[in-house]
């Protein structure tokens, strides 16, 4: 496995201001630095790319997804506009020497208006469509799409594995896969590890969060089974924490935190880190 | 031997004699109540309850919108929360519940509109109030917390006793919710064995809402920490659909697995384990 700190954990969003958190990221001993494109006007690649060289970490990209970004909605400017996003995002991932770019793409976070089920799967429709074309444009630059299942208070469309596993048919693409993170799934899963079994194949990138978006390790998830169960799929990719810095406030209220969830985020990164290198040994 | 109740929220808009007769057919010693004081008599379900052979736990009060908002930066808001917590207690007494839940602010509250040590202030003076109040009906107040999508005010236990603390009345204690201390509080069982006997009402639920065996918590050392700490309270199933708002689904006459499946499931499944305690 190779192991991976999200840029949320720090900051937001990421700029040349937080540059740093590169270095930050090695030196606490990460493979990977998460970069979280909030604002693709803030993300220069120029600066970002020699950075990541001189460091000597990969880097993978994640979305952001709000109502201006809705890839299902009805208003046909509005997909287009998360279109062109996912589409920006593929190509600062290329730029970046990444091959993914990950997110819950298929709808903005926060929407979660209870749709009935014959509206729910024309919004999975658009959702495929839109994130179809994304798609081929990132298979162009040889960029994969991991497409994250958020938990019932943050969207209603695809809260599950096997929701997510419809929507990936639906798009029909082999660049596009799952990104699954265990703090979600720790609300709507009805078992883990047996959720990671049936997304064998298609798990592109895998967030090892703790069930309260704290220290991974300092939580109630079973992880020895999480850990067997992802190895059993043949998953040897990227393991990332992500977690976000309650000290900035419009990230901390989108994703509701509303108290700190470690003693400080480095405490986060680098015990969840240590962690997560036993758990995975 | 434990004490098992089920919250009537699910059984959305049923007639309470419905709701009673079946939480009494599947074994329950108790039935917890909704707290919409106007849409009930309380002294006809005592009788309906007391003729099924079961008891009323607990009154489930619903915290919702400016007026049910105890940190309120309107005074006339909070004296209507106040009023509002007098008007369950007395439902609570004379439906014969002893306990009623208590939330400070309500759901869906995702910020402070005032400064936060104030509304903390605030959500005090208006628990002591209540608590006296329900004192006077021998009545007793449980503060509870919801996970981080429905209030930024209380989300794991440890709050909850910071402010039971603070109101420091004797009919005051604290309630865990197992749904939501899975999402907020890292250690379930650990949480209940440091409230100890100041957790007077749980709520069980499986880690997506419904009834255990359908998610994966572990209820095993959750029932054992209550065991060890003697819990004298009921074991309560509150259990609602998944969703940010479950009853958008009750309402277009989903979530029926709710009613008699889930009834009889929650019961079979916790009283099992707690054969093996």
């Amino acid at each position: 496995m190779k192991f991976g700190a999200s840029t949320f954990i720090w900051a937001s969003p990421f700029s040349n201001q937080t540059l740093d958190l590169i270095d930050k990221a090695k030196n606490f001993g990460f493979d990977i630095i998460e970069i979280c494109v909030e604002d693709p006007a803030t993300i220069d690649t120029a600066a970002i790319r020699p950075r990541l060289e001189k460091a000597g970490i990969a880097a993978t990209v994640c979305g952001a997804f709000g109502p201006d970004r809705d890839l299902s909605s009805d208003d046909q400017a509005i997909r287009e506009n998360g279109i062109a996003y996912v589409e920006r995002c593929a190509d600062i991932a290329a730029e970046l020497g990444a091959n993914i770019v990950v997110g819950p793409m298929y709808s903005a976070v926060g929407r979660t208006r209870m749709a009935e089920p014959a509206e729910r799967r024309a919004q999975r429709r658009l959702a495929a469509d839109s994130i179809r074309r994304a798609a081929d444009h990132a298979g162009k630059l040889g960029v994969r799409l991991g497409i994250e299942p958020l938990n019932r208070f943050e969207t209603d469309l695809i809260n599950t594995v096997d929701q997510a596993l419809v929507l990936l048919d639906d798009i029909g693409r082999n660049n596009v896969g799952l990104l699954l993170d265990t703090f979600h799934m720790n609300i709507e899963e009805k078992d883990i590890p047996a959720a990671l079994r049936r997304a064998e194949g298609r798990i592109f990138e895998f967030h090892a969060c703790s069930s309260d978006r704290g220290t991974p390790g300092e939580d109630h998830l079973p992880w020895a089974e999480i850990v067997k169960a992802l190895g059993e799929t043949g998953y040897e990719d990227a393991v990332v924490i992500e977690a976000f810095t309650p000290e900035i406030k419009e990230i901390a209220r989108a994703v509701s935190i509303w108290r700190p969830l470690a003693t400080s985020q480095d405490d986060l990164a680098q015990n969840g880190l240590n962690f997560l290198k036993k758990a995975f040994a | 031997m434990f004490k098992y109740s089920y919250d009537a929220l699910v059984y959305y808009g049923e007639d309470i004699a419905t709701s009673i007769d079946r939480v009494s057919r599947y074994g329950y010693d108790a039935i917890e109540l909704v707290g919409e004081p106007d849409a009930f008599d309380g002294a006809q379900i005592r009788r309906l309850a007391g003729d099924a052979g079961i008891g009323v736990s607990s009154v489930c009060s619903i915290f919702t919108g400016a007026e049910r908002d105890f940190t309120n930066k309107s005074a006339s808001n909070r004296q209507k929360a106040l009023d509002y917590t007098n008007r369950v207690a007395d439902f609570a007494a004379a439906s014969g519940a002893p306990i009623i839940i208590v939330a400070p602010s309500p759901v869906g509250k995702m910020a402070p509109e005032s400064d936060p040590a104030q509304e903390w202030d605030w959500a005090v003076e208006g628990i002591q109030k209540a608590a006296d109040y329900a004192a006077s009906q021998n009545v007793k107040l449980c503060i509870e917390a919801w996970n981080r999508y429905e209030t930024h005010f209380l989300n794991r236990i440890p709050q909850c006793m910071d402010l039971m603390r603070d109101v420091g009345r004797p009919n005051v204690g604290v309630m865990g919710d197992t749904f939501h201390m899975n999402i907020d509080d890292p250690d379930i069982a650990g949480a209940v064995r440091d409230a100890g006997e100041a957790m007077i009402h749980i709520h069980f639920a499986d880690s997506n809402r419904a009834a255990p065996g359908q998610g994966h918590t572990d209820f095993r050392p959750v029932m054992q920490a209550l065991k060890d700490v003697g819990y004298q309270g009921h074991i309560t199933f509150e259990l609602l659909p998944a969703g940010s708002d479950p009853f958008a689904t009750l309402r277009r006459g989903g979530g029926r697995e709710f009613y008699d499946d889930y009834t009889r499931q929650a019961i079979e499944v916790i009283k099992q384990i707690e054969a093996t305690l």
